[in-house]
């Protein structure tokens, strides 16, 4: 039996599994058939993710033939102010790539001074937990392999452990705002939650879930950091590291870096300014990321198609907007609301025992399967948690965290993961085994997950 | 005009299994910046040029990592550049080969050449047989030859 036969096979098999369950629990026809098609393009997403937006073309229109949603559901569903907001930030960090802001933020790592091993991996560690704060993952981990490769190429020892380090704090760091990962601004779009309760209650979890994954990736890589100090210290001073790369220094680097100041700032005060000007929740969230892309796209006219052509992620969007449709679906035909009540039952009615299932389920089932997914599959049942009686803000914060710091246990757990393997495989010719980083990864996920495990738990702001 | 009355018949080739840094010598040598990758039954299986190399040598995130000058050459586009003598020819060729036909016309493989962005084409027979090149050059000469005999 070849490959592709037997996925088929266990796309069938799962699918089917799911459909007995389905009935089982006393879904309707409609509840059953959008619970199936779903779990057919999740499954299918799973096993054929090269035709994941075929896929997904395949599972709405499937929907919409069998009357599973009408169009005016699904595009409700599709939720496309998350979509323009993702559209807004990848245009201005097109433009911040332009100007060499990153390859400018690199420089300061590699102007260090007194570096040693344990500062340097303590930098690279924050600085990737930053860069994922404020703009996706995916282009922070470029931009930080990148600068990790270069600095162990001169120091001539191995990256690969600077790159695990550098990917886990990545994911962690993706949990601290609503910039970081796409479920931060899907969850945030969905739950009410604003981005100051982000800064106030995720943030602070986030660094310290970080500060514990510094401390475990530094004692595990001890060996390694001893060889790396003895290096720096061997080679006196970095200066020609400090050569190697340069971004003249421009007006323009400025200008970007006020724009982008800016619209941190006016994301960071949305909620207030959407109280004083009485808009609608989210409004100016969502309204700021398109008002910086659209002076951009002003100010640079004659790139604005370049803009949206190369920097926005069409493929990944389209994915994302056809994925929040079908799971949007489920709400809708009230299959959620069934699937909580089962929940609901299975936990006793225990909000300690929900939250905490929802912790480590979200964080093991994004270990495998894309976290957007694992997420956008949640929310509605997250929603029909509130008809019966549960406090949604611990499960959002369950699910925000259980999704981000979940893509750290398997080399596959989430695209960071992929990308940062995928460049130093390339440049280095170093693939890392699954249980290498399954290893680390573990440790530091298990460590970080029961942090937030018992805040949400036991700290009353997260109830 | 068919693109057969103008190709440079004698292809000179190399073998997939090539030496990656013999084959860029052999560039340099005859001062082109490409060549057809042929098996023994001279069908094309790919193509070896100038750009192969270099996107072997730098780094594969340059064009992610957005604007930075290099101000010195890192050890590891050195150290890629040393190891092209110890990988082949097939290791860094490109694969996805844009080819023509014999009785193609000259204007079909100038837009192929403009809008596939190929400096040389390879011509294939019926069997799929490399039986010529063109390049840019050629295809350029060869217009305007055409049209200069044309009268105003």
């Amino acid at each position: 039996m070849n490959k592709i036969t037997f996925k088929f096979i266990l796309l069938f098999f799962l699918v089917f599994i799911v459909g007995f369950i389905s009935h089982k629990v006393g879904l309707n026809t409609q509840q059953m058939l959008a619970v199936s098609i779903f779990s057919a393009s999740v499954f299918a997403t799973l096993l054929f993710w090269d035709f994941r937006v075929a896929i997904a073309f395949i599972g709405i229109a499937l929907l919409l033939i069998t009357k599973t949603v009408d169009l005016e559901n699904m595009v409700k569903f599709a939720s496309l102010e998350v979509i323009l907001f993702l559209v807004g930030m990848m245009v201005l960090v097109g433009l911040l790539k332009e100007v060499g802001f990153f390859a400018w933020l690199v420089t300061l790592i590699l102007r260090i001074k007194n570096l040693t091993a344990y500062k340097f991996i303590f930098v690279i560690s924050v600085l990737s937990a930053g860069f994922a704060c404020c703009i996706d993952e995916v282009t922070s981990i470029i931009f930080m392999t990148a600068a990790i490769l270069e600095i162990c190429d001169y120091f001539d020892v191995d990256p690969t452990p600077y790159i695990i380090t550098s990917v886990i704090a990545t994911n962690i760091g993706s949990s601290g705002t609503v910039l970081g990962n796409p479920i931060g601004i899907l969850i945030a779009s969905k739950s009410g939650l604003t981005f100051e309760d982000f800064i106030l209650k995720a943030f602070p979890l986030m660094c310290i879930a970080l500060l514990s994954a510094i401390c475990i990736t530094m004692f595990w890589y001890r060996k390694t950091i001893k060889i790396l100090d003895s290096k720096i210290k061997q080679s006196l001073n970095n200066e020609i590291l400090i050569k190697l790369i340069s971004v003249p220094p421009e007006k323009q680097i400025k200008l970007v870096l006020s724009i982008f100041g800016l619209t941190l700032l006016f994301i960071a005060l949305h909620h207030r300014l959407e109280l004083l000007l009485g808009l609608e929740a989210n409004t100016i969230l969502l309204s700021v990321p398109l008002i910086s892309a659209g002076l951009v796209m002003i100010w640079k006219w004659r790139k604005a198609r370049e803009y949206i052509e190369k920097d926005v992620e069409w493929w990944t969007l389209l994915f994302f907007l056809l994925l929040f449709a079908k799971a949007g679906t489920l709400k809708y035909t009230g299959a959620t609301d069934v699937i909580a009540q089962k929940i609901s039952f299975i936990v006793k009615g225990n909000p300690a025992m929900l939250l905490s299932a929802m912790l480590w389920i979200s964080a093991l089932g994004s270990s495998i399967l894309d976290n957007v997914v694992l997420v956008a599959a949640f929310i509605p049942i997250v929603q029909s948690f509130k008809d019966l009686g549960f406090a949604l803000q611990p499960l959002w914060w369950a699910l925000l965290f259980g999704g981000c710091i979940g893509g750290n246990i398997t080399l596959v757990g989430s695209t960071a993961n992929i990308v940062a393997l995928g460049i130093l495989e390339k440049e280095r010719n170093i693939k890392i085994t699954f249980f290498r980083w399954f290893g680390i990864g573990l440790v530091t996920s298990v460590v970080a997950i029961t942090i937030v495990w018992i805040s949400l738990l036991f700290l009353p702001i997260y109830r | 005009m068919k693109v057969k009355e103008i190709m440079t018949k004698d292809v000179t080739s190399i073998a997939a299994e090539t030496n990656a840094k013999e084959a860029l010598d052999l560039l340099q040598k005859r001062e082109i910046s490409g060549l057809p990758v042929m098996d023994a039954n001279r069908k094309l299986v790919g193509m070896f040029t100038e750009k192969e190399v270099l996107s072997a040598i730098l780094p594969s995130y340059i064009e992610k990592v957005g604007r930075f000058v290099y101000m010195e050459n890192p050890k590891a586009v050195r150290q890629k550049a040393r190891a092209l003598s110890t990988i082949k020819v097939k290791d860094i060729m490109r694969q996805d080969v844009i080819t023509v036909d014999e009785d193609t016309a000259l204007c079909e493989v100038a837009r192929l050449m403009l809008t596939q962005k190929a400096r040389r084409i390879p011509v294939l027979n019926k069997i799929r047989e490399v039986v010529g090149i063109v390049s840019r050059g050629d295809i350029l000469r060869a217009l305007f030859e055409e049209y200069s005999s044309d009268t105003p």
